[in-house]
């Protein structure tokens, strides 16, 4: 292994970014990339998992005994927990209560419109992302999106085994503050597509907004303005 | 008290987290906050800060445990990322380069391998040693210090006297080498 391949430019980059080399607007560059862009958020990932072993060679410093007092002090109300009393709520209406189901969604995403704690300056224009996780069982991420303002597109990837449910497709909707769904259309199993958005709905495009996926027959659902089939994840876009 | 160690444990953990489980975070900082708080303190060399960046992590855990996503990264991957950036970002607000200047005196232990950690070196962290130990001195030391110091190209640079693009080239060279190492 005397002379390893070089590596490419994104990957490079991508390993910058997580060894912590590069300057505050480059740092910034490689966040909006990673929102972006899924292969390059995996090259970090990897490389942050290659390199944080690192810090495992310190020797534990145990923090003084009052900071957990602190810490404690200083936690709130966790909005996780009220979205996903609210989501609970969403699973136990019935298909046909899709009244009282958007409703459960609206409160949700009401009660999840707390600003994120961790506020990168935003780049111009707002970057968005998302990650939706199951509704049933352990709370699995199923799908990825992210929102760039530059292409007005919204680029999802389905972590999805393809071919596990011919029978079914799933379908991807924006749930704004006003609670009513707007679909934005077909996800396939596995794969990352970008969907240009229509100015139209650009505006539902907001941090706080939910992206919810829905399990329809193959077209999707029948309704405009509504899933008919369960909810398979459930997500909330926060700014990047 | 039984401490959550293995990446199974903690991923349980986050979940509960995530759901709102006070007493889940409690155990997550007990498994975690001395590794993490010798991350800050290495890179900030200062106790106060050290702990308000702590807070800042453990906070952010709470409030952002939904953004886990264990199909990305191992949790302890996923926290020491995040003390790692908030530890940065305090550093590097104290100014440009006021980090450009090494502090010598610190009383915490640098980046050589620890005796707890040499009893785990058939774990990821012994791999990735002995990796970094394959490379040139010079790279090795540049990697280490760049990991644990927080600090840029630009103030590498300017602390080994040595242009811009050449530090650049050696460690992603390092780089590059290093991901060749860990794959075998």
């Amino acid at each position: 292994m005397s002379e390893a391949p070089e590596l490419t430019d994104s990957e490079a980059f991508a390993a910058e970014h997580a060894l912590g080399v590069l300057s505050a607007a480059e740092r910034r560059q490689a966040e909006a990339r990673m929102a972006a862009e899924p292969e390059f958020a995996v090259l970090v990932d990897n490389w942050r998992e290659r390199l944080i072993p690192m810090a495992d060679t310190l020797a534990s410093i145990p923090a003084p005994h009052a900071l957990w007092l602190r810490i404690e002090r200083s936690l709130g109300a966790n909005d996780n927990a009220a979205s996903v009393k609210g989501l609970r709520f969403w699973r136990g209406a019935t298909v046909g209560s899709l009244t009282l189901a958007a409703a459960s969604l609206a409160a949700a995403v009401l009660l999840a419109n707390q600003p994120p704690v961790v506020i990168q300056p935003p780049p111009a224009g707002q970057l968005l992302d998302a990650s939706l996780v199951s509704q049933t069982g352990a709370p699995v991420p199923l799908f990825i999106a992210a929102y760039d303002p530059t292409r007005k597109a919204l680029i999802v990837t389905s972590l999805v085994t393809p071919g596990n449910d011919p029978a079914h497709v799933h379908e991807l909707w924006v749930i704004p503050a006003d609670g009513k769904p707007r679909p934005l259309g077909i996800l396939q199993p596995g794969k990352t597509v970008a969907m240009p958005m229509p100015d139209s709905l650009l505006p539902s495009l907001a941090a706080g907004s939910a992206l919810a996926v829905s399990l329809e027959p193959p077209g999707g659902s029948p309704k405009i303005d509504a899933p008919t089939g369960p909810i398979t994840a459930v997500g909330k876009l926060a700014k990047i | 008290m039984a401490v959550a160690t293995t990446p199974e444990d903690l991923a349980q953990l986050m979940t509960r987290v995530a759901s709102g489980e006070r007493a889940a975070l409690r155990q997550l900082y007990d498994a975690t906050s001395a590794k993490l708080f010798a991350v800050c303190l290495r890179i900030l060399s200062d106790r106060e800060e050290s702990e308000d960046v702590l807070q800042e992590v453990y906070v952010t855990v709470w409030r952002r445990a939904d953004r886990f996503d264990a199909s990305r990264a191992s949790v302890m991957t996923w926290v020491s990322t995040i003390a790692r950036n908030r530890a940065i970002d305090r550093l590097r607000a104290r100014g440009p380069l006021a980090y450009a200047d090494q502090i010598e005196d610190l009383e915490i232990p640098d980046g050589s391998i620890s005796a707890e950690a040499l009893l785990v070196t058939a774990g990821e962290e012994g791999r990735l040693h002995r990796c970094l130990s394959e490379l040139d001195d010079r790279t090795e030391k540049v990697i280490r210090t760049a990991f644990f110091e927080g600090v840029t190209y630009e103030a590498l640079a300017r602390r080994l006297d040595t242009p811009l693009g050449t530090v650049k080239s050696w460690v992603r060279r390092g780089l590059a080498k290093l991901k060749g190492c860990l794959a075998q």
